[in-house]
């Protein structure tokens, strides 16, 4: 019995994790004071996990959430003093129509689908080991830049699922097989991720690219809630707000101390 | 000895269960008459689990119609509209057809009530009575709410089976019998009835489609003609690679066989049509529609460089009388194939297009280097000049104005 306590115990503080993965250019600088930062339009999904392990996307969650993470990235952006454009639609930025928007946003996509494959699914590049982040949207983004005179564009991508009735009782079910000898405390399956690219409108680069992973492998034990007020300040704090400086900035700060 | 009968009566009652569910009612044939359509006009979603699913799709609409592959004619996609109003049934004005320049044999509908037709498919219906079939069969799937009772199916039979799976290990685990391998062969089930579900959902569109279709004046055999054609072209396909037509083991399959479906679609259409109401094909309608886009439509399907097919797909519409487009594209696939004695079958394609008065340049264009190639350069000098009269800013015309010059 004492060993088994052990066991559960263990799992859990492994299976319960927040981490957070941020890559940036070796000349970043963190926007501070008076910049202009627009925000593409966040694309959020808020499910439900059901009991044989699917994701069924719940469209009031979603919307809830949505609003709640808006609310948080604005009060967030406040303290920092930037002046900032949260899209809601595409076609909500004026003078720039949605089709260009929507062009941005799946080359975005697919940048960011190489960061993801190069930075952090293991596939290393020789060509970009040492360079901190080097990855650009290219003359797209400089033009919008360019007519719009917003300095960054910030691309959010989220998503945040919870375990069914279903779904605990079959963790029920698993931690209680425990005490015959079949023991499956942590079946998971819900949890969060998100990430967020922070893009220079000047340069087009992008400059700054964060991953947030958080949840248990334990069906029913959540990590966060970007359904509520404090769950959505929760993952805009864990993932925009401890930007850290590019290498060679900071090697400079370190040099100058 | 008690744990070893305890496993074989376990495995035992597995195989049993597994060939039930991979069975079941399979091979009756799903009857027109008995679908009827699941939703109304104006039609939202209801329940939670579908408003879920209709807002993730709300993005994939968003994503789909402003694609770059899209084909934005819109004579043509008015012309689709009109379709799917004719066949879509209680739904007919709330159903959405997008046209995707991808040259394959597919549509496909989704739970929205949005449709995306590939090109491929306009290239290879020979009337509009063909094409209105797969815009029924696609629109039944809608009607009849299959992708939201796809969802329900598979989130109840992952559910049944997580609980079973958990609940075997559970008990194993307090009786000390090792319960995995009636887990992994309930798994196996599971998967083969989610799969034949699937196949039900088909054959349900299916009779459906021809139930539509009827409804709407156009000949039903028309879906079973489809299926004809489409099975005789991946057969000519397989054959011109020296291989056989792939064929799923009926069980893996998420659709049913072409043979059965087109044998199924055959009975449904006979017993479909009333006595003493005409059925009409509508060809010629069909062909002033497309007659603009099927150059680009033959183009894509000769440069998959799919000689089989494309072959198979030029003489299946030359059933209707061949002509210069035709010729040509002919010629066009021989001239891509390019083996020991190609060029020679090219030539005759190319040839024989511009007898028709409805040759294009470009088979001019081909018929001149061919001739020149033979040293038939006085002929071939006639033929290039005809060329560069039909398309005077052609992008190559002073490399061609040279070649005749030389």
């Amino acid at each position: 019995m004492r060993r088994l306590g052990i066991a559960l115990v263990a799992s859990v503080a492994l299976a319960g994790c927040v981490q957070t993965r941020q890559y940036s250019d070796v000349e970043f600088t963190p926007p501070q004071g008076e910049y202009k930062l627009l925000v593409m339009r966040p694309d959020v999904t808020v499910g439900s996990v059901t009991t044989g392990g699917l994701v069924e996307p719940r469209a009031d969650w979603t919307e809830t959430a949505r609003a709640k993470l808006l609310a948080a990235l604005r009060a967030q952006q406040a303290g920092r003093g930037g002046n900032v454009l949260i899209l809601d639609r595409r076609d909500s930025l004026p003078g720039v129509d949605a089709d260009t928007m929507a062009e941005l946003e799946r080359l975005h996509y697919a940048v960011g689908s190489s960061i993801a494959l190069h930075r952090y699914s293991g596939a290393y590049l020789p060509t970009k080991r040492g360079k901190g982040l080097d990855w650009t949207l290219g003359e797209d983004a400089v033009a919008l830049g360019r007519r719009t005179g917003y300095d960054y564009a910030l691309f959010l991508h989220a998503e945040d699922s919870f375990a069914s009735t279903g779904r605990v009782a079959l963790q029920v079910l698993g931690v209680a097989g425990c005490l015959v000898g079949f023991c499956a405390p942590n079946i998971g399956g819900a949890g969060q991720f998100a990430y967020a690219s922070l893009v220079d409108l000047r340069t087009g680069e992008v400059v700054w690219f964060n991953v947030l992973q958080a949840g248990s492998q334990i069906a029913g034990i959540k990590m966060g809630d970007i359904r509520t007020d404090a769950g959505a300040a929760q993952m805009v704090d864990r993932l925009l707000d401890r930007m850290k400086p590019g290498r060679d900035v900071r090697r400079r700060q370190r040099a100058s101390q | 000895m008690t744990a070893a009968m305890t496993r074989r009566a376990l495995l035992g009652g597995g195989v049993a269960l597994t060939a039930g569910l991979a069975t079941g009612v399979a091979g009756a044939r799903i009857l027109p008459k008995d679908m009827v359509p699941l939703i109304g006009p104006g039609y939202r979603a209801i329940d939670q689990d579908e408003k879920g699913l209709w807002q993730q799709m709300e993005r994939v609409e968003e994503e789909v119609a402003g694609s770059n592959l899209l084909i934005k004619d819109p004579a043509l996609t008015g012309y689709l509209g009109d379709l799917i109003g004719r066949v879509g049934g209680p739904a007919a004005t709330d159903m959405r057809i997008y046209l995707a320049r991808i040259p394959e044999f597919n549509a496909v509908m989704f739970p929205t009530g949005f449709a995306v037709i590939f090109s491929g498919l306009l290239v290879r219906m020979r009337n509009e009575a063909q094409l209105a079939g797969v815009v029924a069969h696609e629109s039944a799937h809608f009607l009849r709410k299959h992708q939201l009772r796809q969802w329900r199916d598979v989130k109840r039979k992952t559910d049944i089976f997580s609980f079973l799976a958990m609940g075997a290990g559970v008990a194993g685990g307090a009786t000390g019998v090792y319960a995995g391998d009636l887990v992994r062969l309930a798994q196996f089930g599971t998967i083969l009835s989610l799969l034949r579900y699937n196949r039900t959902l088909e054959a349900e569109a299916d009779a459906m489609g021809v139930r539509l279709l009827a409804g709407a004046g156009y000949d039903p055999t028309a879906m079973s003609e489809t299926w004809q054609q489409l099975i005789a072209e991946l057969d000519l396909s397989a054959k011109y690679r020296r291989k056989k037509r792939e064929r799923d083991f009926s069980l893996f399959s998420t659709h049913p066989a072409p043979e059965s479906r087109m044998a199924d679609l055959r009975i449904s259409a006979a017993e479909t049509k009333q006595p003493g109401r005409t059925y009409n094909a509508y060809r010629d309608r069909y062909l002033a529609a497309l007659a603009s886009i099927r150059p680009t439509l033959l183009d894509d399907q000769v440069k998959l460089n799919d000689p089989g097919a494309s072959q198979y797909v030029v003489n299946t519409l030359a059933k209707d009388g061949w002509n210069g487009l035709l010729r040509f594209h002919e010629g066009e696939i021989w001239r891509l194939r390019n083996r020991k004695g190609d060029d020679i079958r090219a030539a005759q394609g190319y040839a024989a297009s511009i007898l028709y008065p409805d040759a294009p340049a470009d088979a001019w264009r081909w018929h001149g280097i061919m001739l020149m190639k033979q040293g038939r350069t006085a002929e071939a000098r006639a033929a290039l000049a005809h060329y560069l009269q039909m398309a005077p800013n052609a992008p190559d015309a002073p490399f061609v104005r040279q070649m005749m010059a030389s």
